[in-house]
């Protein structure tokens, strides 16, 4: 008897077809026991943790994936269909991704950032260009006001997509808010360079273009749509006397400054005032200015918006952190700094943004010298040009979740639109921009989640429901440690503007990646084919596909879905199956 | 055809199936995993030897076969001695690459069949013996063997008076007759038990492997929760997995993970304990625990003479 | 070569001669010295052959449908409580369709112990779907041994070699024992269309659904009904062969006879003297020897004593609650005739009571005094 691949029914009809001793003529494959089942498994990959909670919609698991196999470019090129900014975000995302990471609970989340930018290093290491996409082009021209983050997102997927971008950027060089992060975090080749390919993909940049200075919006009658992207330029004031002083320098001004090369006279002692990024960019370039720096905060540590390991690293080079502290006036001498008046600060209730009330201590002030105040206490958009027709509503320009203004086909993001957020914030909401464009533009429908979430300019289909912790089967997965990143010590930091962090290596990039649970995302481990008591798991024919049920034979005992490590298989009840 | 991807792979298995779907087991079955397991180990160049059991059924009916392999049906009790038959014949025929494997229900090894088992081994017949242990006479409607644990439910000791004698210690009487190779093994860790499937098939001889095999109806467990069992008998130190060669060497084959977990974790799964006192658990994992110890102080001196 | 043996060895001997290549086997009185020169044979060499000692007499079946069932030709032997251990097996050899050839020394069941003969042991397997010889001398056992092995592989059943405990196993007789090359041209190898092959893998004896129960019954009978003249074919070309013959039944002086003797195995040896002292006598007696018994030849049987006036059945066996298990053979197959002579039937020596020229004679006279039988059966020699 030959193996069988079909199922075969027998029936004899004479003697001679029938063996003399109960001898077996054929296979039990003519049983087809799918009929027995109640319960349908399937193969629907779910939401990981890290995807989900990804401002710029990046498909995290998957280009981890790809890193565990060894396939970096492969990996970047997953990347960047979502982000051209890997470089930047490796270094200076706030990673909401590792937070939400499942590995959180056995050896440490996944070092997220680092696999990202051990990608973006690999791929200027190895001189890789961003794919290019085999479409249409299209005729239609698009402006594209501002070239941060979001402007320049915005710009790459729309290009992408064969359309014709202007962007228009007020400053001397693209980059807007990214430019101003410290080389220590951000060096600036890291920067020129994912700009530098963006524009290489044929997306025309004009420096020099301030809206409302440069041009106006209805010179931009011309285009097809414009996206909005202007940022928030103008610093918060303290709103306290002598703030005028000089000596008192604005967090994102003394940045910019110094990022242009130009010298700052900061003299001894500054004082920093704020609890943001921001703030410990300021304070900690400051530092490596020479100056003895204290960061002034009004609430505590707990509140502070600054990234943990922003204020460790600040922390270790010898910066001081007073908390609760909050200034009452500016002191000057000849019109300069001499000091700040501070006061004590309790905390009361909360507040809208839900963080404690910070209340000032009555009779507790007191006063410190300073040669510099650099407050760092945010910025708001100049949205002063812009005609009443895009309605705004404090400070922020309203848009919908398809990033639509209230006047088509003008469309807003990044900062000006969705308030400050992160560089990955931006890179997202520009996203969300080009694919509303597009959407406007060929008039097709398409899927956008709400603000809250994030998009994809290429999703794999998954179910939404998030892989938590205990979805997971982790009998299959060990307690293994994150690796730490090599860092500069903090004491040759202080001296140099070189980068602190030194990123991943391969082999660590490597483990790292393999480390990843791949939550919901089915990596062919092999177990819903090996535990299978009923040969009803198949090998599928793509990588799309890896497995398949063979559902004539599947009795639903459920084997697979309970031994899946990542949840990247469904139970569902049978009967909603019937009418198929 | 596609190359698997193999990065994030749990276990190394042979790809070709020898087993066909279609079988009557019931959803869940540990027994038909075990045999698909050992079939993949063993190779389609192996003979097999079912007595009276649940796989009787599951290999299906007349006129079709659910194994790639040669399948002899028979009595009850003769598992041992219709694969002497069939090993010495294979011997005579100069056909003695081929494998002889009898796969046996509890019932047909640890009662039943004991007599020509106990009379094969002894002998040293060339042949892989395989338990596939499912706690009690599952075919027949769960009715208690001598492999049935102590104070399980089954249809014959209701919860009103349920089994009082402790399990038979199979491996040891295996292991009192000398042969080469006794092991334990079970579907959740598919590689040892592949492996020691494969090292059996390596050695000439009476080899007797016992495989734990949950019996979703009759351990009223979940169906899908089969693996999770085995796994958690492993960790529990209910089911040890380990061998023993020549009677004599004895090796554990898969440690505990971090010391292993309670019995208790193992046996709320399964409504056939459910009626079980705080202190009927405590009994069974301070009897568990007296096993294990003993189990690892055979394999210390072992490795100590090593 | 003719060699002086007892009925068990010419029974080693048949089993060697036919070159069984699996003998599993257990020992039992009285059946010992039968495997006894067996593993003699396989231990010097004189046999290319594995003999299994097995644990029991189950397991010796067991072992022997293994080695059957891969092709290999298979042997065993044993007696009385061995063959009752041995039940549930005899009947799967042969639903399984293995021509598995077994020696069988008749021995009485206990309790109390017996180890002398007596028939019920292997009368108990009468529906098992073996076929059974019951043999009178130690050459018939020998000849009966190798041409159960030709037959039992024409038709793919089972057969057994009966002989009488101690009267026959422990006899010595002057046996004719052929030339191994003359045995080899008269039985070829074992050669199955079906067996236990990875390169053509079937699963044997699976669960038969009650559509297809019956028909696999129906082939079972259709081989028994076969057996039958296969058994003549394979006498015939033996004494072609051998220059001996023993016929499915045997009949002896019964041509002109109004009486005739119906036995089986060794009784039919006595009967055969007492017949010609009595035709010495006058007196128009004949004897038939039932040598096989199962498939039962009805046809042949009632074409003999279709011309005789009485039968008389001597049965070494006793169906309780009924008779001795020839006799109502005999009568079954006697039913469909024209004719139906009376048949008498006799139960005597069992447990291995002697049964001797004047039990026979008192047989004999039973059945002249009498113009049918009053009772079922009649218990001869009984002293209470």
């Amino acid at each position: 008897m030959k193996k069988e691949t079909e199922a075969r029914v027998i029936v004899f009809t004479s003697e001679a077809e029938m063996p003399m001793m109960p001898a077996s003529v054929a296979s039990t494959l003519y049983n087809k026991t799918g009929s027995w089942r109640y319960m349908r498994p399937l193969y629907k990959n779910q939401t990981p943790p890290c995807n989900a909670a990804c401002p710029a919609g990046e498909d995290i698991v998957m280009h981890l994936q790809l890193t565990a196999q060894g396939r970096y470019a492969e990996a970047w090129e997953t990347l960047v269909r979502e982000n051209p900014f890997p470089g930047v975000c490796g270094r200076v995302c706030p990673h909401p991704c590792e937070s939400e990471c499942n590995r959180e609970y056995l050896g440490g989340a996944i070092a997220i950032h680092c696999q990202e930018r051990f990608l973006a290093d690999y791929a200027a290491a190895h001189h890789l260009s961003l794919p290019t996409t085999n479409v249409p082009q299209r005729e239609e021209q698009i402006a594209v006001i501002g070239a941060g983050p979001a402007g320049l997102s915005c710009a790459y997927h729309l290009r992408r997509m064969g359309y014709q971008v202007t962007v228009f950027e007020a400053g001397e060089k693209p980059g807007g808010m990214m430019r101003l992060i410290p080389e220590y975090r951000l060096p600036k080749e890291v920067l020129e360079r994912e700009i530098a390919a963006i524009i290489a993909l044929g997306v025309e940049v004009k420096t020099g273009m301030r809206l409302g200075v440069d041009l106006a919006l209805k010179d931009l009658q011309g285009y097809a749509a414009v996206f909005l992207a202007i940022g928030q330029s103008v610093s918060r004031r303290l709103d306290v006397p002598g703030e005028d002083a000089v000596g008192v320098l604005h967090g994102i001004d003394f940045l910019a400054r110094v990022e242009r090369g130009q010298k700052v006279d900061l003299g001894k002692k500054v004082a920093v005032i704020g609890g943001g990024n921001t703030a410990m960019d300021a304070a900690r370039t400051a530092r490596r200015l020479g100056a003895d720096v204290t960061i002034l905060y009004r609430r505590s540590r707990a509140e502070m918006p600054a990234i943990d390991e922003e204020v460790h690293e600040t922390l270790d080079e010898g910066v001081k952190i007073e908390f609760l502290r909050a200034p009452v006036a500016v002191l000057t001498a000849n019109g300069r700094v001499r000091g700040l008046r501070l006061t004590r600060i309790e905390l009361g209730a909360p507040d809208a943004s839900g963080r404690r009330r910070p209340v000032p201590v009555a009779g507790s002030e007191y006063e410190l010298e300073f040669d510099t105040v650099i407050p760092a206490l945010g910025q708001v958009a100049d949205l002063t040009f812009l005609s009443a027709e895009v309605q705004t509503e404090r400070g922020r320009i309203i848009t919908d979740e398809k990033t639509a203004t209230t006047r088509l086909p003008i469309f807003a993001g990044g900062d000006a639109a969705t308030g400050f957020g992160t560089v990955t914030a931006a890179v997202g909401s520009g996203k969300r921009a080009a694919l509303a464009i597009d959407s406007f533009l060929r008039g097709v429908e398409r899927p956008f989640p709400d603000l809250a979430q994030n998009v994809q300019v290429a999703p794999r289909p998954h179910d939404p429901n998030v892989v938590r912790f205990e979805d997971l089967n982790t009998a299959y997965f060990e307690e293994i440690p994150r690796p730490p990143q090599d860092q500069r010590p903090a004491a040759q930091r202080v001296t140099t503007f070189q980068e602190v962090n030194l990123g991943y290596g391969e082999d660590v990039a490597l483990a790292e990646a393999r480390r990843c649970f791949s939550c919901g995302t089915c990596n062919e481990c092999d177990n819903c084919l090996i535990f299978c008591p009923d040969v009803a798991v198949l090998r599928g024919p793509s990588d799309d596909e890896p497995f398949v049920f063979n559902y004539d034979y599947c009795k639903g005992c459920g084997i697979c879905v309970s031994e899946c490590p990542r949840r990247a298989i469904l139970f569902a009840e049978e009967i909603k199956f019937n009418d198929q | 055809m596609r190359e698997p991807k193999t990065y994030a792979r749990n276990y190394e298995i042979p790809e070709e199936e020898l087993t066909y779907s279609g079988s009557v087991s019931c959803p869940g079955c540990g027994a038909t995993l075990a045999m698909r397991y050992a079939l993949k180990a063993l190779g389609s160049n192996t003979i097999t030897v079912i007595p009276a059991c649940c796989w009787s059924i599951i290999a299906g009916p007349f006129p079709y076969s659910s194994l790639t392999v040669p399948i002899f049906h028979t009595a009850f009790e003769t598992a041992g001695a219709v694969s002497s038959g069939i090993s010495a014949a294979l011997d005579v025929l100069g056909k003695k690459d081929i494998t002889v494997m009898a796969w046996a229900g509890d019932g047909g090894t640890f009662d039943i069949g004991l007599q020509a088992l106990s009379g094969a081994v002894e002998r040293n017949e060339d042949f892989i013996y395989v338990c596939y242990d499912n706690e009690a006479y599952m075919n027949t409607g769960i009715q208690r063997s001598s492999a049935t644990p102590w104070m399980a439910w089954t249809t014959t000791t209701p919860v009103e008076h349920p089994k009082e004698e402790p399990k038979k210690d199979i491996v040891a009487i295996m292991a009192a007759h000398r042969i080469p190779y006794a092991a334990t093994a079970t579907i959740a860790y598919p590689e040892d038990m592949i492996a020691k499937f494969r090292k059996a098939k390596g050695i000439r001889g009476s080899k007797f492997i016992h495989v734990l095999s949950p019996c979703p109806p009759g351990w009223k467990s979940e169906a899908s929760d089969s693996i999770k069992l085995t796994r958690l008998a492993v960790q529990s130190k209910v089911f040890p997995l380990y061998e023993i060669e020549h009677g004599d060497k004895v090796t554990i084959n898969v440690w505990p993970k971090d010391g292993g977990v309670p019995v208790k974790e193992y046996l709320r799964l399964q409504g056939r304990f459910r009626h079980l006192s705080e202190e009927a658990i405590a009994a069974i994992q301070a009897e568990v625990d007296r096993n294990w110890e003993r189990l690892v102080v055979r394999a210390q001196r072992v490795m100590g003479n090593e | 070569m003719r060699k002086v043996v007892t009925g068990n060895y010419a029974v080693s001997w048949g089993a060697k001669l036919a070159r069984a290549q699996v003998i599993a086997a257990y020992p039992i009185t009285p059946q010992t010295s039968i495997i006894e020169k067996l593993a003699s044979f396989c231990a010097n060499g004189e046999m290319d052959a594995r003999f299994i000692k097995v644990e029991s007499e189950h397991s010796a079946m067991a072992a022997c449908i293994g080695a059957s069932a891969v092709g290999a030709r298979a042997f065993t032997a044993t007696s009385g409580q061995g063959l009752l251990l041995m039940h549930e097996v005899v009947h799967w050899a042969a639903g399984a369709r293995l021509p598995i050839v077994m020696g069988v020394v008749n021995r009485a069941i206990a309790p109390g112990w017996s180890i002398w003969t007596e028939q019920n042991d292997t009368l108990s397997q009468r529906d098992t779907g073996w076929i059974q010889f019951y043999c009178e001398t130690n050459q018939e056992v020998l000849d009966t041994t190798i041409q159960a092995f030709k037959i039992a592989e024409k038709v793919f059943l089972p057969a057994m070699i009966v002989l009488d405990a101690f009267v026959l196993s422990h006899t010595s007789e002057a046996v004719d024992i052929p030339e191994q090359a003359e045995v080899d041209a008269f039985l070829p190898p074992y050669r199955p269309p079906l067996k236990l092959d990875p390169e053509d893998p079937r699963a044997f004896g699976a669960l038969v659904l009650p559509g297809e129960y019956m028909e696999l019954r129906y082939k079972m009978q259709k081989a028994m009904e076969q057996a039958l003249s296969v058994a003549e074919e394979v006498d015939r070309e033996w004494g072609e062969r051998f220059g001996r013959s023993w016929g499915l039944v045997e009949p002896y002086r019964l041509d002109d006879a109004e009486l005739a003797l119906v036995t089986s195995g060794t009784v039919t040896g006595t009967s055969r003297e007492v017949v010609d002292a009595l035709r010495e006598e006058g007196v128009k007696i004949g004897l038939l020897k039932v040598r096989l018994f199962r498939p039962f030849p009805h046809q042949i049987i009632r074409e003999m004593l279709a011309g005789v006036r009485k039968v008389a059945v001597i049965d070494r066996n006793i169906s309780f609650g009924d008779s001795g298990v020839f006799a109502q053979e005999v009568r079954a197959a006697l039913y469909h005739a024209d004719k139906r002579p009376p048949v008498f039937d006799f139960v005597a020596g069992l447990g291995g009571r002697d049964i001797v020229p004047e039990t026979i004679r008192e047989i004999v006279d039973y059945t002249v005094t009498h113009d049918a039988p009053t009772e079922e059966f009649t218990w001869v020699g009984v002293k209470i």
